[in-house]
């Protein structure tokens, strides 16, 4: 089954194709890398599907149903969840607050439960424990170290019980230890029936951690397959090496 | 210590009910309700620029809407006051609804400019108008208690306002301790990344202007009955949106009594201003100076520096490796 | 059609004055992402200054300008570097606007206590004809601010693309972080940005005491007006504010001959209500607005 589908989405800045036609297929409860040199219009991409900019022209198609030009708040609540290449929660909120912004859906009801409705601090304890940040939960965002930030914008992400989770650059300034910490979270993620989509430029871990990989350069897919037959595939080579 | 601070506010609330009583003459009154007024709309005004950020500089926009829909309401309707107050305070609601939907779609400086642009605009409708409003000569509104002498009508606005301090207290207290609080602080903290996390901050942001437009409309419609007289000069003038963000600033955005704690200080300062200097224009001076002073070495307010001390960019992050290391996989 | 052919060259010339006037406002917003509310009330202070050396000295307005166009450079670059290169940059926007209301409100209340509440006025024996041509009059005084506006915003462009420190401020508003990368002393060059704002509006009061009376009050008109043109013109747009003030210019003029002068004031605010629905970005440049 076909989680997201991209046809032909394309969007220019001042005169420059950040993405050129792109269409794309993500199958439903695998680990999609999405790999490709700098500029290529992979975090553009990102941005077209999660409606933080709207496309110039093609459509997207979330399991079938089309989210082209929606507002990104609905296209969270259709089940799409999002991380930031520079890390991004909420600095002078705890931790614990971080995790009860995200909403599912609209309902005025939830909106008027009080912020320690029980229901919800348990869910949000949960994935705090997940991460292994639980003891956390009182302290503001930003006096936490970066990784610990990584972790927490990735538990308030799960939040929101995404379907789809877009990761942009997980690996981006953490140490090693907790990269292996995250491959193995978004591992566990993935057995419980989510679909990933992961930005990284840390080959290995695309390599290791994903089923399919997806190969960008000038803003549309050149080849992907599993992450062996990318790995060997010229065109890929070329547009890394720039011959 | 912590007893003590939780003690604070009945006292404070005690005292302020007292008040009127306490204090040896009518003027003394007439000042205190003129602060708890401001107090009020600090804290409405706090409601959008404590949670969201977007500091909004048109508020007296909806003060003069709501003093002159009372006002007109009362004269030219017949309309008892307290339904007055109240249809106008609706009225002025919807009609923030719609400048709302309008206003914050811009973010940052682009907004406090709209907010600025509202509140002239309003002023320049209201003395335009003539034949509704009497343009600059002003309205006249009958006091709701003519059998009362100049002094009681005093003591009863003090108490009508200090009611709808409560109100806007503790609704600001509510939404700080819901998940539409927590959303309205998000969108301050970062919007698109709240967005992206399913709020929807368009209607969040619509829904807190409203609400903060409401509880100000209702001063406005307070005042107007309290006056008697109505300017729209000094109604819809940028001074008054000014003091509230002044008020709010100082004592501190991001704490329920730090408006109040603002207007207690600014208030009396400003009527004192007025007994020792008489009607100059040097009060602009103090205040403009008072505000550049707070945004340069205090933007966070009083109340910042009283508050919990955070924990401290301090937390190792050894213990959060050794602690991922002991949770099974 | 002869009131409208008024209202359309009224307007063109009071355009080319808001366009000098607004000059100022984009400079700011472009070195420094700072909406400058202060501006109009600088713009009084100058006028102010303006009627002193005229009613002092018996000087013209314009020998004003010597004394008050240095004066409002150092003042600009006092501004900036003084207060607003300190506040913090997370949260520069909203702040810079607070602080500089602070200040507008400041020179508001200086200007009330030296030179009392009353209206003031600057009248030249030769500014008060005007001119006719087929039928439609031309106020000498609005024509001299015309003028007045366009030489001064040549010598501004001409400064912009011409001169060294024209090109490092325009490399430090495209891309700050660029532009120190290639040496160039960012700090230094936005503190004369401001200057040279301010510059201009020591120019503009000079010709705003000309053509109308003021007093003390009378910048918060100014404040909406001129923030409607930079937003409708795009933020940080220098060119789009200059084109947005002369399409405003006109709309005033036109309405002022037809219907009155609250409209012709009200027309303002409804263009910018409209640019900000349609398009926030502004009309004619202006790819930063969107986020400040």
């Amino acid at each position: 089954m076909t989680s997201l589908r991209t046809e032909g989405l394309s969007k220019s800045f001042g005169g420059v194709l950040a993405v050129d036609g792109a269409t794309v297929e993500l199958r439903e409860g695998k680990i999609n890398g999405l790999i490709g040199p700098n500029g290529s219009g992979k975090t553009t991409f990102f941005n077209l599907i999660t409606g933080m900019i709207r496309p110039d022209a093609g459509r997207v198609l979330y399991r079938d149903r089309d989210i082209t030009r929606h507002s990104p708040h609905r296209i969270a609540h259709a089940g799409i969840g999002r991380t930031f290449q520079l890390c991004r929660v909420f600095p002078r909120m705890t931790v614990l607050e971080n995790m009860l912004v995200a909403v599912r859906r609209t309902r005025l009801r939830e909106l008027l439960a009080g912020l320690r409705d029980k229901g919800e601090v348990e869910r949000a304890r949960h994935w705090l424990r997940r991460m292994g940040i639980e003891h956390l939960e009182d302290a503001e965002a930003r006096d936490l170290s970066y990784g610990q930030q990584k972790l927490l914008e990735l538990a308030a992400v799960l939040m929101a019980e995404p379907e789809l989770v877009l990761l942009d650059e997980p690996a981006g300034g953490v140490n090693p230890a907790l990269i292996d910490r995250i491959v193995s979270l978004v591992r566990d993620l993935n057995a419980e029936g989510r679909t990933f989509l992961v930005v990284e430029h840390n080959m290995d871990m695309v390599m290791g951690m994903c089923d399919h990989v997806i190969v960008f350069d000038r803003g549309a897919p050149i080849a992907e397959g599993p992450p062996s037959a990318v790995r060997d595939d010229p065109k890929v080579l070329e547009a890394y090496l720039g011959v | 210590m912590r007893i003590a601070s939780r003690g604070l506010p009945p006292l404070v609330a005690g005292l302020a009910i007292a008040y009127p009583f306490l204090v040896p003459n009518y003027y003394l009154v007439y000042a205190g309700a003129l602060t708890v007024m401001y107090a009020a709309m600090a804290t409405s005004w706090n409601l959008l620029g404590g949670f969201t950020g977007y500091v909004s500089l048109g508020h007296s926009a909806f003060f003069g809407l709501g003093a002159y829909g009372t006002g007109l309401l009362v004269t030219r309707m017949d309309v008892p006051w307290v339904v007055a107050l109240l249809v106008s305070a609706l009225l002025v609601t919807v009609f923030a609804v719609g400048v709302g939907i309008a206003a914050v779609r811009v973010r940052g400086a682009s907004f406090v400019i709209v907010s600025i642009a509202l509140v002239s605009m309003m002023n320049l409708i209201v003395q335009g108008w003539r034949s509704l409003t009497g343009g600059s000569t002003g309205l006249q509104v009958p006091s709701p208690f003519p059998d009362l002498h100049r002094g009681e009508t005093h003591m009863v606005f003090f108490y009508l306002f200090l009611a709808l301090l409560a109100l806007a207290l503790a609704s600001w207290w509510y939404v700080s301790r819901s998940r539409f609080g927590a959303g309205l602080r998000a969108i301050r903290e970062d919007e698109d990344k709240a967005e992206s996390l399913g709020v929807p901050t368009g209607a969040y942001k619509v829904t807190a202007f409203a609400l903060s437009a409401l509880f100000v409309a209702l001063a406005g419609g307070l005042y107007a009955l309290w006056f008697g007289s109505l300017d729209p000069i000094f109604v819809f003038s940028i001074l008054i949106a000014s003091s509230m963000v002044l008020m709010s600033l100082l004592g501190g955005v991001r704490h329920l009594f730090g408006p109040l704690l603002g207007a207690l200080i600014v208030a009396p300062a400003g009527e004192y201003f007025l007994i020792a200097l008489g009607e100059t224009q040097i009060h602009l001076t103090a205040t403009g100076l008072v505000l550049v002073l707070v945004v340069l070495f205090m933007p966070d307010g009083i109340l910042a520096r009283f508050s919990r001390r955070r924990a401290g960019p301090s937390i190792p992050d050894e213990t959060a490796e050794q602690r991922l290391q002991g949770v099974a996989p | 059609m002869n009131l409208l052919l008024q209202g359309l060259a009224l307007g063109v010339l009071t355009g080319g004055l808001y366009a000098l006037l607004a000059s100022g406002l984009s400079l700011y917003f472009g070195v420094m992402r700072v909406v400058m509310v202060a501006h109009p009330a600088f713009l009084f202070l100058a006028a102010y200054l303006t009627y002193t050396v005229h009613t002092t000295l018996g000087l013209d307005p314009f020998l004003a300008l010597p004394l008050t166009v240095p004066l409002f450079f150092a003042l600009g670059v006092a501004v900036q570097r003084l207060l607003i290169a300190r506040l913090a940059p997370e949260n520069m926007a909203m702040m810079s606007v607070l602080l500089t209301f602070g200040i507008a409100l400041t020179i508001e209340g200086l200007l009330g206590t030296f030179y009392t509440g009353s209206y003031k006025s600057v009248s030249m024996e030769y500014a008060t004809r005007s001119l006719t041509i087929g039928g439609v009059h031309l106020p000498y005084d609005k024509i001299i601010a015309f003028w007045v506006a366009a030489i001064t915003l040549l010598v501004l462009f001409a400064v912009l693309i011409k001169s060294r420190f024209g090109q490092s401020l325009r490399a430090t508003i495209q891309h700050r972080e660029a532009a120190r990368l290639v040496g160039i002393q960012t700090e230094r060059v936005a503190g004369y940005g401001f200057g040279v704002g301010l510059a201009t509006a020591a120019v503009g009061g000079t010709v705003l005491a000309l053509i109308t009376p003021f007093f003390p009050a009378s910048h918060w008109v100014w404040i909406g007006k001129l923030m409607a043109i930079i937003v409708v013109g795009g933020l940080g747009s220098v060119v789009g504010a200059a084109l947005a003030a002369v399409l405003l210019g006109v709309v005033e003029g036109l309405v002022l001959v037809t219907v009155d002068a609250t409209w012709a004031t009200i027309m303002f605010y409804v263009f910018l209500f409209l640019t900000l629905l349609a398009r926030p970005q502004g009309f004619f440049g202006g790819r930063l607005a969107h986020r400040f």
